[in-house]
């Protein structure tokens, strides 16, 4: 069986500094051929696992998040949505954790791959930035608007962004939405972008997301794929959720490339019915 | 965790261990503060209860202090009551207007018309009222609130194994089977113990079944859903009793300490028998006809229960908030007995709590008075009180009217059952002189309040406290004020403080600061902590000895001989109980010795021990009422008023015949509100503003119901009307209500109306998207007991059903 560890600083220590790194060697075993070069540098690739053998929609995660970074009525950076099917008295129903995948993504822009919220920013690539790992390795890669960090975070700069907008429509899942307290860098006209950070603000500083922090019964796992010894590395491996991409990601259809995994034997995900026409109310967090 | 950064400035926060107050079940937490403000909430990493978690109530704690109606200011009526009509007034007028009526009505020697109402306040903040003001005061009519909670439950407790509260061992348990406890959303000690039944779920194919009227989360997550009709678990647990019973299942040695049979001398095997004898009539097959759950299963889970190495049988309102609630616990509570599974690694346990120890006010105190309606008169061990018939008792006023009606952390118009009744009888200024509440949210009660006594919430104020720990060991916690009180709020317990020094009757400290501290001092675990309890505390928020081993099978444990032969304490030849009769009432030991320990007032308070065989064992110490120190299955006291020894089957009248359009009305609570103090906090809010009533499809086919459509239904005492959830989650024949919404007062955020005196400085008001704001379903509910308890009958209500 799975041990999912609760101490978060065993797992968090390894990373130090203002940028992020991980100690652990790259499992190449675990990565897909074009991860496998990424995995030379050593960065982390952060993931997060969703156990759904574990949620018990609580909303403790929907709640931390706004707290923690005083999301305003009416968007949300991470919801738990239901699935229920069956017929009386076989009835099923399953709590799925959603957030932004912070996606891998499968198109270009110049070197990188990118997912299709960066694809769409008009702002992107801007600046020159540069990552440096914990054994001090420096990995130059380019800011924007909306941009990918080389650890895999999808991250906002609010003060190159004009509130167009374009991201939201390109991200299949509903995950952004504007700001409507908060104004965009470059447009004041225009509201900024909302969605989630995965806490790199938390993370910069060795501290787990605030939405996995809070999960009592665990379903939240978050961690390094690249650190072999990772909680993630470990229930990627024992439950294939690389290798099965297809049954073990949201939508895999988008050919987005999640970076957030569901363990899901009952195989739920496929239940799960976007709300396509409305994003905002497909990614409000409602309790039945 | 333990730390926490702002994300646009990357500034750390300043990290205040506290304790949690969103509902009852108290987690240790820490507050993050930035400007002066609290933006964030944490569990606290060190609590041997919480592991570091909280839930998205316990998150919302922020939306507690900031919520733009909150009551900042003392108001005092300015129109007719109910009109909601308030004039601002400063606290020195507040407070010298109430001191004088509280002192004349105590200067006159009628005391006990003072009368103090509270709801879950707990630690501190229930001692000082409770016991120090009101016992300096002289007036003990008090009423709690936990009879429209679980008084049920703690009375079957009672007659069984003594205290109430019970633990469950999850992180022992290899089988749990759950009637009617939604543990993984709304239970009194919510996180610690639902993180550890999905871990043993999850991490160690421990099986769980859930017997419930809906899919609620906690069934969706267990291994299975059992739907049982609504008020029929006790016929399934009386059938697998049966079960375990006749397959010769149960566990012979714990029959040492039950008690079966009159003679408390009963050798085992007639014990054995006579327990046999009582069920025999209850079989699987007579279980099905009246619960739905197939015959096969209830063997099933029956045989799977007792053969467990570790067994954890768990119930609440779903079980006990019915007609026969408390024969239901006790069926319960059984089933843990038979098999070995009470008390024990892995099984339900008695609670083990901190004991604090603080001031309790002048040394010579007047003899408290009291006015007999707390009680009601339909119940026959209200040992929890019948607090949803207060008010009904004061509208007949043959037991007298209290002339200062005080209520604290309660909300006694919307909470009870009879809503419409609560709100006339609370409107007469002639059966209720003069109404006061000290709350940090107009709601429908202060509403009626003559006086409003802005509190603080609690993050701004101090308290000792603590809760069960699921490791049967003692932590200690302390509540301390995170930020300033807002506006001119203050504690009501400083209130009261202040209220006795302009009565001259001093309690012996100023503050609830000061009388936390006292307490720390006095404690014995946490005196000697490093810099003093109060310090360290102040510093780590929790306190647990870690060399405290878990505390199972405390009733097999030896008496000694010399606490048998301290002065005072009998023998009971009748009972083989050892007691003090100094504890007791008894005027001298010639009263005591001639009553004997069953009938003696209080004898309960002196037990010492129970004979068994040519032992004495500590036994299951006895609370409220003079059980023996068995197990008791067999109850005398409930066989002297009137009712069966045994847990015995009681159908509930008023389901057995239905017409057509007769619905069982079920009431449930989600993961996301506190029952009635947070439709104010928006993050809640948001997410549960609408609560349509589930409606299996079938039953909904039949009534020609469809999925939203409106309906009408109607009880004996009231009529609502409410969209329809037709679904698949819920069992034919019942129609099931959240509580929490229907509010006609707490704010925007939950009522859509503003507060006398509201602010417009949250910038989030402008966002509020929704403008549903549910339907309370307590229009409906008649405030009837069960007969045994004074329990709530919360599911029993039948209603008529139609579309709108």
């Amino acid at each position: 069986m799975t041990t999912n560890t609760r101490d978060d600083r065993r797992e968090m220590l390894r990373v130090t500094g203002v940028s992020l790194a991980a100690a652990g060697l790259a499992s190449v075993s675990l990565l897909q051929p074009k991860e496998a070069e990424a995995a030379e540098v050593k960065t982390p690739q952060w993931v997060m696992i969703m156990d759904l053998r574990r949620c018990t929609g609580c909303r403790a995660c929907t709640v931390a998040c706004k707290a923690e970074y005083d999301v305003p009525l009416g968007a949300f950076k991470t919801v738990i949505k239901q699935v229920v099917t069956g017929k009386y008295p076989d009835t099923r129903r399953t709590l799925i954790p959603r957030r932004c995948n912070h996606c891998e993504g499968t198109e270009k822009v110049g070197d990188m791959t990118v997912p299709p919220c960066v694809k769409a920013c008009p702002e992107y690539p801007k600046d020159r930035r540069v990552f440096v790992t914990a054994e001090g390795k420096k990995i130059r890669y380019r800011g924007g608007a909306t941009y990918k960090r080389p650890d895999g975070l999808i991250l906002i700069d609010n003060d190159a962004c004009t509130g167009c907008g374009k991201c939201i429509d390109a991200c299949p899942y509903g995950a952004r939405t504007f700001n409507k307290r908060k104004l965009s860098g470059k447009d004041k006209s225009k509201n900024a972008i909302v969605k989630c950070s995965s806490c790199v603000h938390r993370l910069d500083e060795g501290i787990t997301p605030a939405c996995v922090n809070t999960c009592a019964p665990g379903a939240r796992i978050f961690g390094d794929l690249n650190d072999p010894n990772s909680d993630v590395a470990k229930l990627a491996k024992e439950f294939n959720l690389l290798e099965n991409r297809n049954k073990t990601t949201m939508k895999p259809e988008a050919k987005t490339m999640p970076n957030i995994y569901y363990i899901d034997p009952d195989e739920v995900l496929a239940d799960y019915s976007y709300e396509d026409k409305d994003k905002l109310t497909e990614y409000r967090d409602i309790v039945e | 965790g333990g730390r926490d950064f702002n994300p646009d400035t990357g500034k750390e926060r300043k990290a205040v261990p506290t304790v949690c107050y969103s509902c009852v079940t108290r987690d240790p937490k820490i507050a993050f503060v930035e400007d002066g403000r609290v933006v964030k909430i944490e569990g606290q990493p060190n609590s041997i209860r919480s592991l570091g978690k909280i839930c998205a109530k316990g998150q919302a704690g922020v939306n507690q202090v900031y919520f733009p109606d909150r009551i900042l200011y003392p108001l005092k009526r300015a129109g007719k009551r109910g009109d909601g009509k308030y004039k601002r007034i400063s606290w020195d007028e507040a407070l010298t207007d109430l001191a004088a009526r509280m002192k004349k009505l105590r200067d006159d020697g009628h005391p006990e018309k003072l009368m103090y109402h509270y709801g879950r306040a707990k630690g501190s903040s229930s001692s000082l009222p409770k016991t120090v003001f009101m016992g300096t005061y002289g007036s003990k009519t008090i009423s709690g609130h936990t009879s429209i909670c679980e008084g049920g439950k703690w009375v079957a407790q009672e007659l069984t194994w003594g205290n109430h509260y019970d633990n469950w061992d999850f992180d022992n348990t290899d089988y749990v089977l759950n009637f009617g406890s939604g543990v993984l959303e709304a239970h009194t000690n919510h996180i610690p113990t639902a993180q550890r039944l999905v871990k043993a779920m999850v991490e160690r194919n421990v099986p769980c079944i859930t017997f419930d009227v809906r899919l609620s989360y906690t069934a969706a997550k267990s291994t299975k859903w059992e739907p049982v009709r609504p008020g029929t678990d006790l016929a399934v647990l009386l059938a697998m009793n049966n079960v375990i019973m006749q397959e010769n299942l149960y566990d012979r040695e714990a029959f040492t300490f039950i008690r079966t049979t009159e003679d408390v001398n009963a050798p085992l095997d007639e014990k054995i028998a006579a327990l046999k004898k009582h069920l025999i009539s209850y079989t699987p097959e007579w279980a099905e006809k009246i619960s739905g759950v197939s015959a096969a299963n209830i063997k099933k889970y029956a045989r799977e229960f007792a053969k467990a190495k570790a067994a954890c049988i768990i119930s609440y309102r779903g079980l006990v908030a019915h007609y026969n609630g408390t024969d239901g616990e006790r069926a319960a509570q059984m089933l843990g007995m038979i098999t070995g599974n009470i008390n024990s690694p892995g099984g339900r346990c008695k609670a083990v709590a901190p004991h604090w120890k603080y001031p309790k006010g002048p040394k010579v105190k007047p003899k408290g008075k009291q006015l007999k309606i707390t009680n009601g008169t339909l119940s026959a061990l209200p040992n929890h009180g019948e607090c949803q018939s207060v008010l009904k008792m004061i509208k007949d006023g043959s037991h007298g009217r209290p002339d200062i009606y005080l209520w604290y952390c309660y909300n006694p118009v919307y909470v009870n059952g009879e809503c419409q009744e609560n709100i006339d009888v609370l409107s007469d200024e002639k059966l209720m002189p003069f109404t006061v509440t000290s709350n940090i949210v107009y709601d429908e009660s202060s509403r009626l309040a003559d006086l409003i006594l802005p509190d603080t919430s609690y993050l701004e104020r101090w308290d000792w406290d603590g809760n069960v720990a699921p490791t049967q060991q003692t932590e200690f916690e302390l509540r301390q004020p995170v930020v300033t009180p807002l506006g001119e709020c203050r504690n009501f317990s400083d209130i009261l403080c202040d209220l006795a020094k302009r009565m001259e009757m001093p309690l012996g400290f100023d503050t609830m600061e000061e009388f936390v501290k006292l307490s720390c001092e006095m404690t014995p675990t946490v005196k000697d902590l490093p810099g003093g309890g109060f310090e360290y505390l102040k510093k780590h928020g929790v306190y647990h000895d870690p060399n405290e081993k878990p505390d199972f099978y405390s009733h097999k444990k030896i008496v000694k001989d010399a606490d048998l032969k301290k002065e005072g304490i009998l023998f009971d030849e009748a009972t083989g109980v050892y007691w003090n009769w100094k504890k007791s009432k008894a005027k001298d030991e010639a009263e005591a010795m001639a009553k004997g320990y069953a009938k003696m007032a209080y004898s309960y308070k002196g037990y010492v021990g129970q004979k068994i065989g040519d032992k004495v064992y500590k036994g299951f110490k006895p609370d409220k009422v003079n059980k023996t120190g068995y197990f008791e299955l067999y109850s005398t006291i409930l066989k002297e008023k009137g009712f069966e020894p045994f847990p015995s089957w009681k159908a509930i009248p008023e389901h057995q015949e239905l017409t057509k359009n007769q619905l069982t009305l079920t009431t449930y609570k989600v993961p996301v509100q506190i029952h009635s103090r947070s439709t104010h906090c928006k993050w809640l809010t948001e997410m549960f503003h609408d609560n349509p009533a589930w409606i299996n499809s079938k039953t909904a086919a039949s009534l020609g119901i469809k999925d939203g459509d409106l309906v009408k239904l109607t009880s004996k005492i009231g009529e609502i009307s409410i969209k329809a959830y037709v679904n698949e989650m819920i069992v034919p024949g019942s129609i099931a209500i959240s509580y929490h919404l229907g509010r006609t007062e707490s704010g925007r955020y939950g009522s859509g109306k503003k507060s006398i005196m509201g602010s417009d400085n949250d910038p989030d008001l402008k966002l509020k998207w929704w403008d549903t704001y549910g339907v309370h379903p307590n229009w409906l509910i008649a405030n009837a007991p069960d007969p045994i308890s004074g329990q709530h009958r919360w599911m029993d209500e039948v209603v008529t059903v139609s579309k709108a």
